[in-house]
């Protein structure tokens, strides 16, 4: 009984040293164990320095194994030997320091990335000692175009909302539609509710008709374009508003034309009972008067041009 | 002859009145008119002004019907088409009955237009509500208003009318961030039920128009005469002014303002474009724009201001605007192929001070061609009648543009339209006589252009009875039966024996 206890607690003791090695957070990529590396296609990027930063953004589709390769031409004093490193997203990898010789006026530093997830994309920098960066950003491709405004739409009706990509960026395999719940992004299924939710792909763009609409279902909205080797979010908000919203300003409006109007007719009824009681044919008089005047000064008028 | 007896010292009262006024206006209290032209301005703002803005909410429509660019605009395409359309509908009902009711009634309809517009299902809904709905609504409210404006002004016509019009290009600076604001905050549906409510103000407007008795009125009495059916249409007829489509001078006019039309909008549509694909950036290409937008305001005023000193006749001033318009709509194109900013940017403020000048003046011109009794039917035909000539001109500079590849040559027939437009001004009767002739004052059943007395007009006016006939026939055999006062006295008097 001792015996197998203590071969359990050996068994335990080797678990928990292994484990400890397997939890340690490796700076560099950590290929999946199941994609062997081989089998990965090759890409090359490389940046030549002149100054002393420079920002390059590299837009990946799918996993591939990227050699970066970076050159400098270096400073004033021309080092023989200048120490050069890689970091990833600010972390240094581990591993990549080396010693760099001065080849024909220039620094050369150059390695190869594993490329195969969301984890792997990110920001890649070779620094040459501590005075020349190159930064390689890799992600997949942005969806350029959001829509900063938020949609508003009515209870009751329905509304498209609308991702695109563009033109000059390649297309995404697939789209999918995310609404957000508190700090959670939970995935549309039209499957789930035919009746509320449609979705319309096409292969640059997507619309995600939402009938019905109730006021719980405001907030954001994500729209991921989905590639081989990430999803990239857009964002759109959506607020659903009543019809109580828009009716206040249009009953004030129409209060207020009709004031204006009562104001009008009142005024000029004010206006001829006054010339009324000032005689009797007065009115009368004032009709044809200014049927009279209407065209005299006519008359009148082109004898002064006349004249003129 | 008691009955004249009043007239007659109203009519020897008046004159005296007449002249010792300012003249600025013949409302019967004065100022009026001044007030009229505020109701004007309002109410053109919210008819042409809100169909510039509209493309706002042409953006949305694209987005929430899922249709093409080119179907949505033939929203705006039908309501601008209706509004001329129905604009001697609208005339002839005020012909036939009060001005004020008619505007009043155009209010509510351009506002229940959009009112409905706001509950819309699907694009043909907009293309009734916003469309022909709204269209009816701006055609009783639009050409009414200028010729109730104007028929408040002689002195001042032109700049009345400068100033009204003016309020297109003001308003639409302001309504495109408001309705940009409305459209983010209540969605489209929303702000169409606003802007519903915002045309009514054009009732209020409306209201401000003094219910005047129609001098047409007495001619119901005596058509009871006949059959109903034929006095009927006699009556429609001339409610409508359509025996002005055999009135020389007025044909010729129209023609020319068809065949100006033709070329006026060519700019508009295309110079963004044009100005795009000569190399210049959007916002360049957009600033083109608002600044011949700006000119066209400031055009509109100072030729109103100007013609109004009477220097020159107002057929010369249009003459001389349109020709010069015609010429920078043709070298338009020919600055910027220069490459030079600069040039697009001076031939285009200039396009725009000339086309605001014109328009100014084309409405001012016709009572002096008709005389202010037919104004208002003679409006409402004119606006039909031009209709056309916008209808051509833009799908021909479209196809132009297709068939060569650039703008040079549709910018080029636009301004030769224009040009020919001048030219057949130029055939107008009395064209080149220096002193203004005075407006017909009567339906020219000859081949006078000048007419009888006004007031005599007044007491025997009806379409065809034989009583009007009867007084012209002994009118023209007096040698003394124009100008003078008394003389005319004579005639009508003899008239009224006649009966």
């Amino acid at each position: 009984m001792a015996a197998s206890w203590k071969r359990l607690l050996f068994h335990i003791l080797l678990l928990l040293v292994s484990c400890r090695h397997i939890n340690t957070k490796t700076p560099g990529p950590t290929p999946p164990p199941l994609v062997p590396i081989s089998s990965l296609p090759t890409d090359e990027r490389s940046v030549s320095l002149k100054g002393e930063s420079h920002t390059e953004n590299v837009e990946l589709l799918n996993p591939v194994n990227l050699a970066l390769q970076c050159t400098w031409t270096g400073n004033q004093n021309k080092l023989p030997n200048i120490t050069g490193f890689w970091r990833k997203d600010g972390d240094e990898v581990e591993n990549s320091r080396v010693t760099v010789q001065l080849e024909g006026d220039e620094y050369e530093l150059k390695r190869v990335f594993s490329i195969v997830s969301e984890e792997s994309l990110g920001s890649y920098s070779c620094v040459f000692g501590s005075e020349a960066k190159i930064e390689f950003v890799l992600a997949a491709p942005q969806i350029g175009e959001v829509r900063d405004k938020p949609i508003v739409s009515y209870v009751g009706d329905s509304v498209v909302i609308a991702c695109k990509m563009e033109e000059t960026k390649p297309k995404p395999g697939s789209w999918n539609w995310y609404k957000a719940n508190g700090t959670d992004k939970e995935q549309i299924f039209v499957v789930a509710e035919p009746l509320r939710y449609e979705i319309k792909n096409e292969e640059r763009k997507t619309k995600l008709v939402v009938h019905n609409l109730t006021e719980a279902d405001g907030g954001l909205y994500y729209c991921g374009a989905v590639y081989a080797i990430s999803t990239t979010m857009g964002h759109v908000e959506l607020k659903v508003i009543s019809f109580q919203e828009p009716l206040k300003p249009f009953i004030a409006i129409v209060i207020e034309v009709i004031v204006l109007v009562a104001a009008i007719l009142l005024y000029e009824k004010s206006q001829s009972k006054k010339n009324y009681t000032e005689g009797n044919g007065a009115t009368d008089q004032m009709n044809t008067m200014t049927q009279g005047e209407n065209n005299g000064p006519e008359g009148s008028s082109s004898t002064r041009q006349r004249k003129i | 002859m008691a009955q004249p007896d009043p007239s007659l010292r109203d009519m020897t009262n008046a004159k005296p009145k007449a002249e010792g006024k300012s003249d600025d206006d013949e409302a019967p209290d004065g100022g009026w008119g001044w007030v009229l032209v505020g109701a004007l301005f309002v109410s053109t703002s919210l008819v042409f002004g809100l169909m510039r803005s509209l493309g706002i909410f042409f953006v949305e429509f694209v987005q929430y019907f899922e249709e093409s660019a080119q179907a949505i605009s033939w929203i705006s395409s039908t309501g601008l088409a209706a509004q001329q359309f129905f604009s001697p509908l609208g005339t002839a009902l005020c012909n036939a009955y009060d001005t004020r009711v008619v505007v009043m009634t155009g209010g509510c309809l351009a506002g229940l237009g959009f009112i409905l517009a706001s509950q819309a299902t699907s694009l043909v809904h907009l293309y009734l509500t916003m469309g022909v709905i709204s269209g009816l609504g701006w055609g009783l409210v639009f050409t009414p208003m200028v010729a109730t404006v104007m028929a408040h002004f002689t002195r001042r016509r032109t700049l009345v009318l400068g100033v009204g019009f003016s309020s297109i290009g003001l308003s639409s600076f302001a309504f495109n961030p408001l309705f940009q604001l409305l459209v983010e905050t209540y969605a489209w549906r929303g702000a169409l039920l606003i802007l519903g409510a915002l045309s009514l103000n054009i009732v209020a407007c409306g209201a401000l128009i003094r219910p005047r008795r129609r001098s047409k009125a007495p001619a119901k009495v005596d058509s009871e005469r006949r059959s109903s059916c034929a006095a009927t249409l006699r009556r429609v007829s001339s409610y409508l002014e359509l025996s002005l489509l055999v009135d020389r001078p007025y044909v010729v006019y129209t023609l020319a303002v068809t065949l100006l039309n033709v070329g006026y909008f060519v700019p508009y549509f295309h110079l963004v474009a044009h100005s795009r694909q000569a190399g210049f950036s959007e916002y360049q290409a957009a600033f083109v724009m608002s600044a011949a937008g700006a000119t066209d305001i400031l055009g509109r005023i100072v030729s109103g201001w100007f013609s109004d000193l009477g220097h020159f006749r107002l057929i010369h001033l249009l003459t001389v605007w349109t020709t010069l318009a015609g010429l920078f709509i043709m070298l338009l194109p020919v600055s910027s192929l220069s490459g030079s900013y600069a040039a697009l940017m001076a031939i285009s403020l200039l396009y725009g001070f000339c086309s605001g000048a014109l328009t100014s003046l084309v409405f001012a011109v016709v009572p002096m061609i008709v005389g202010v009794e037919r104004m208002m039917g003679a409006l409402g035909l004119l606006q039909l009648i031009e209709s056309s000539g916008g209808l051509l001109g833009t799908p021909l500079s479209g196809l132009l543009k297709d068939v060569t590849g650039n703008y040079t040559a549709s910018f080029v027939v636009a301004g030769g339209f224009v040009v020919l437009g001048t030219l057949t001004m130029t055939t107008l009767p009395h064209y080149f006589s220096c002193k203004e002739l005075p407006p017909p004052q009567r339906r020219s059943l000859g081949n006078k252009d000048k007419g009888l007395d006004p007031e005599l007009e007044q007491m025997h006016r009806s379409p065809t009875d034989t009583s009007c006939r009867g007084v012209n026939e002994v009118c023209s055999n007096l040698k003394e039966c124009e100008g003078d006062n008394w003389v005319t006295i004579t005639c009508w008097k003899n008239a009224k024996d006649m009966e």
